[in-house]
């Protein structure tokens, strides 16, 4: 691989692309351009946070990537493969071990290292929050200026009159820093209250919309809610994994003839606890 | 003083410096002959107080709706002063809401003025429903408490008179008299202290016109708030206003309480206004 730079995109690129990651940190939530490079895989297939990732990476640097919480799907294996090929650094299933995380869609069960050494760098679809409600790009930056969410609110409010509480079940809309408004990437609801002053850099990226954003270290983010209701989550109350028996995770849901059949969405989750009821 | 505007103007196109002397009424022409801007609106002064009634006529391109929209902050003056209801800046000096920060003016966007469209569309969300439309506003003015939301949309679709069952609906699924009643809800909602009306009643037949007037009236003695409202109706304003001002080619050529000038008109474009109209 000597014909290409370490990390596969030229030191200009990263350079851009580091400079956006420092905005984007300096204003938690705030939106901010860049230019998209091309890649080896298609717009919209995570182009976004593999640029964030490629641009960070260092030779000492532990990789994990993982997809809807799983460590094997194909999206996870190419990127993952792709990025470990263009740099040689370490690869790993393990949370804990792992210095960069990629995720597409879920934040993994196990905590976080308190030291704010970790990175987690999302793949995001749609960065722009307000989409839903206005359409038109000048319009939404104004909003973003005066902090003016009332449209966002309204969809709560219509929901909550009309159905008794959000339909939103991924992609909710998060306060970052008591400022601005962002788009959380479609994680579920789950896993919207451990964005919260969470110990790790979180990074998004969108490729195809050439937009990253970002959550420092132990920052606040709420999901806006309003005074007199709760924000709810999921519930899987009763629920067990039926390959491991963890209870209190995100659950994959699988229908078929012989009823629904509950798994952990986080696999390597799911393969320690297996490992740890095994042994006891 | 309620709301003081000092020598605004607004100029469309590269104004060559002395297009405000060149035109206005006594030069019969709003567009400046030296280099073809338009004077929307030249040097005008005026004054609401609280409670106060105001209304604006005026013939077509008179620049009435120019002078609201300018008011509400819709658009953005060449040049002149608006003082707001006392508001000062961080050295307590009068602020000029011009020269605001934005979030100075989406404040007074959202809470402190209230504007009433000739159209619906512009002045409602279709894609929210009635009761959303107005819970926008409610949460605009800082409500993050919904049943106070709830409760407060559903007063105010009381108190136009319409079926609180309905709040649920769409704006599109309300006849025009309807949805300019809603949007009369809207405006009031965030307790404004100055409503400014843009041809509110124009285009509603005649009997929906009625109720609505009479719908605004009794709103504003019951709640209180200033108003501005224009109108090319002299029956709309005999009936709602206490001070009229007549407009002509962006200057205000008069300017004194409504039935002085409704029944002892004195500039001749107020003459022909009033004997042809009434």
């Amino acid at each position: 691989m000597n014909s290409t730079t370490f990390a596969f995109i030229d030191e200009d690129a990263k350079k851009e692309i580091r400079r956006s990651l420092l905005k984007a940190v300096a204003l938690p939530g705030y939106i901010v351009p860049f230019a998209s490079r091309e890649m080896p895989v298609a717009r919209g297939w995570g182009t976004g946070g593999l640029q964030i990732t490629l641009s960070i990476i260092l030779e000492r640097d532990v990789l994990k990537v993982i997809d809807q919480g799983c460590d094997a799907s194909v999206n996870a294996v190419n990127i993952r493969d792709f990025i470990t090929e263009v740099t040689g650094v370490k690869e790993t299933v393990n949370t804990s071990e792992a210095s960069i995380i990629q995720t597409r869609h879920r934040i993994p069960e196990h905590e976080f290292a308190k030291d704010e050494k970790q990175i987690l760098v999302f793949q995001v679809p749609t960065p722009e929050v307000l989409t839903t409600v206005e359409p038109d790009t000048a319009k939404q930056k104004q909003m973003h200026a005066n902090s003016d969410y009332a449209k966002l609110w309204v969809l709560l409010y219509e929901d909550t009159s009309q159905y008794g509480d959000s339909r939103i079940s991924n992609r909710y809309p998060v306060l970052i820093n008591d400022h601005y408004v962002m788009d959380p990437s479609p994680i579920p609801k789950y896993d919207i209250p451990r964005m919260d002053n969470s110990p790790v850099l979180q990074l998004f990226g969108a490729g195809r919309e050439k937009r990253i954003y970002a959550i420092p270290p132990y920052t606040s983010v709420k999901p806006l809610k309003f005074d007199d209701r709760e924000f709810k989550v999921e519930s899987f109350s009763g629920i067990s994994c039926e390959r491991c028996g963890a209870q209190n995770v995100f659950f994959d849901e699988v229908r078929r003839e012989t009823g629904n059949h509950y798994f952990c969405s986080d696999t390597e989750y799911c393969d320690q606890h297996l490992e740890k009821s095994n042994a006891s | 003083m309620l709301l003081e505007v000092q020598d605004l103007s607004k100029i469309y196109g590269n104004s060559c410096g002395s297009c405000l002397a060149l035109t206005g009424e006594e030069h019969g022409r709003a567009i400046c002959p030296e280099c073809a801007s338009v004077v929307a609106i030249n040097s005008i002064s005026l004054t609401a107080r609280k409670n106060e009634i105001l209304g604006i006529v005026g013939e077509s391109g008179s620049g009435k709706s120019t002078l609201l929209q300018l008011i509400y902050q819709d658009i953005t003056a060449s040049c002149g002063k608006i003082f707001f209801n006392g508001l000062t800046d961080d050295r307590n000096q009068p602020l000029n809401i011009l020269k605001a920060m934005p979030a100075t003016v989406s404040h007074l966007r959202n809470k402190e003025m209230s504007m009433i469209y000739q159209n619906p569309h512009l002045g409602l969300n279709f894609l929210f429903s009635a009761g959303g439309n107005i819970a926008q506003r409610i949460i605009g003015a800082g409500e993050r408490n919904y049943e106070k939301i709830r409760k407060g949309a559903l007063g105010f679709i009381d108190r136009i008179d319409m079926e609180t069952s309905r709040i649920d609906d769409y704006p599109e699924n309300f006849s025009g008299g309807q949805q300019q009643r809603i949007q009369i809800a809207k405006a009031l909602s965030s307790s404004p202290k100055l409503l400014l009306l843009d041809e509110p009643t124009t285009g509603l037949d005649v009997s929906v016109q009625a109720k609505i007037l009479d719908l605004i009236k009794e709103l504003q003695q019951e709640i209180g708030f200033s108003m501005i409202i224009v109108s090319h109706d002299l029956g709309v304003i005999n009936h709602l206003t206490d001070i009229t001002v007549v407009m002509k080619h962006g200057t205000l050529v008069e300017y004194g309480l409504t039935d002085q000038i409704l029944e002892d008109p004195q500039h001749p474009y107020t003459q022909l206004l009033v004997s042809s109209i009434l």
